[in-house]
């Protein structure tokens, strides 16, 4: 799973969210180091929909523009659990093979 | 006009790059939330954003549409893959062109040096004429077939009766002319292409392809929740 679509799916774990909001929270998930773009934003919303792992949750017309939430469908959690359980292994493998140092060479 | 006119306007010219499809159903919000973005006083898109927007554009083009049936989208899959092979046969005719040349000098023995370089031609030729417009097949066919194009099937079924005509007649005459390596990557080709009639011809691809496409369209937007 590209990062991307990891901290998409992360954004929505909490609850449902439109487009701005997704792009605001990936930019706190990430401590600023991952700042998607709208066209980047709305072509995984597109692809992530088509893939069954999110949905339409709501649309509201705000100053005459449509505002559509998305939430996160089973599946949606499902492979996220798993994408989150796969990256903590990974860390945890690494971490503890660089010993209580943490990696800081002495 | 305002600043935040001349913005949008810039916004609305690059997402008219997007397939129609796909501005129906999101160009409003991405409006949205590009303005919303955009710094105060901001009259032109940036560099970094219309470049986003673009790449953004080329993504959801080569993609099937959001609504595409899981069948239609595995016979797209295979289109790419269909052009990777495509590929990959006119790399093997091309490096396996030496023992395509000293088979047919093995099989006609009494050809003169213009008789064999005319055979050669015939043979080889075709393959590294045609492989290329194989490919850009394959990926108009991807395209077509992702998209629900009410033709895109039959093209599909003309392009996959030609290829099997093709084949056997491969296998039929020239099978002790061609490397057996061509003739792998043909028959893979082919299969390919079998599975690929199978998937748009199944139960589940069938209400994607209808003979409208706007029908479909309306059809498709009108029922989004």
């Amino acid at each position: 799973m590209q990062e991307a679509t990891f901290l998409i799916l992360t954004a929505l774990a909490a609850g449902s969210q439109h487009g701005y909001g997704i792009l605001a929270d990936v930019s706190q998930i990430s401590v600023g180091r991952v700042r998607l773009r709208a066209g980047t934003l709305y072509t995984a919303l597109d692809r992530l929909r088509g893939d069954g792992l999110i949905e339409v949750d709501r649309e509201e017309i705000v100053d005459g523009r449509l505002r559509r939430y998305y939430r996160l469908t089973d599946e949606g959690s499902t492979r996220l659990a798993a994408e989150a359980a796969r990256l903590q292994a990974n860390a945890r493998a690494a971490l503890s093979r660089l010993g209580p140092a943490g990696g800081v060479a002495t | 006009m305002s600043d935040r006119e001349d913005l949008e306007r810039g916004y609305r010219r690059l997402l008219a790059y997007y397939p129609r499809e796909f501005r129906h159903e999101n160009e409003d919000e991405i409006l949205g939330v590009l303005l919303a973005s955009a710094p105060d006083g901001e009259r032109r898109v940036g560099v970094a954003e219309a470049a986003d927007l673009i790449r953004g554009a080329l993504r959801a083009w080569l993609r099937p549409l959001r609504q595409c049936p899981l069948t239609v989208r595995a016979a797209v899959r295979l289109m790419y893959a269909g052009a990777v092979l495509e590929l990959g046969y006119l790399a093997t005719v091309i490096a396996t062109e030496g023992s395509v040349r000293s088979a047919i000098l093995a099989r006609y023995p009494g050809l003169t040096a213009a008789q064999w370089h005319l055979v050669v031609l015939a043979h080889l030729l075709p393959d590294e004429i045609f492989a290329p417009v194989g490919i850009g097949l394959w990926l108009w066919m991807a395209w077509a077939l992702g998209r629900g194009r009410y033709w895109a099937r039959v093209v599909f079924s003309v392009i996959f009766g030609a290829a099997t005509l093709s084949l056997l007649t491969a296998l039929s005459q020239s099978a002790a002319i061609y490397a057996p390596a061509d003739l792998a990557v043909g028959a893979a080709m082919w299969l390919v292409q079998a599975a690929g009639v199978l998937l748009v011809f199944s139960k589940p691809s069938a209400p994607f392809f209808q003979p409208n496409p706007n029908a479909r369209f309306f059809r498709v937007a009108g029922s989004r929740p």
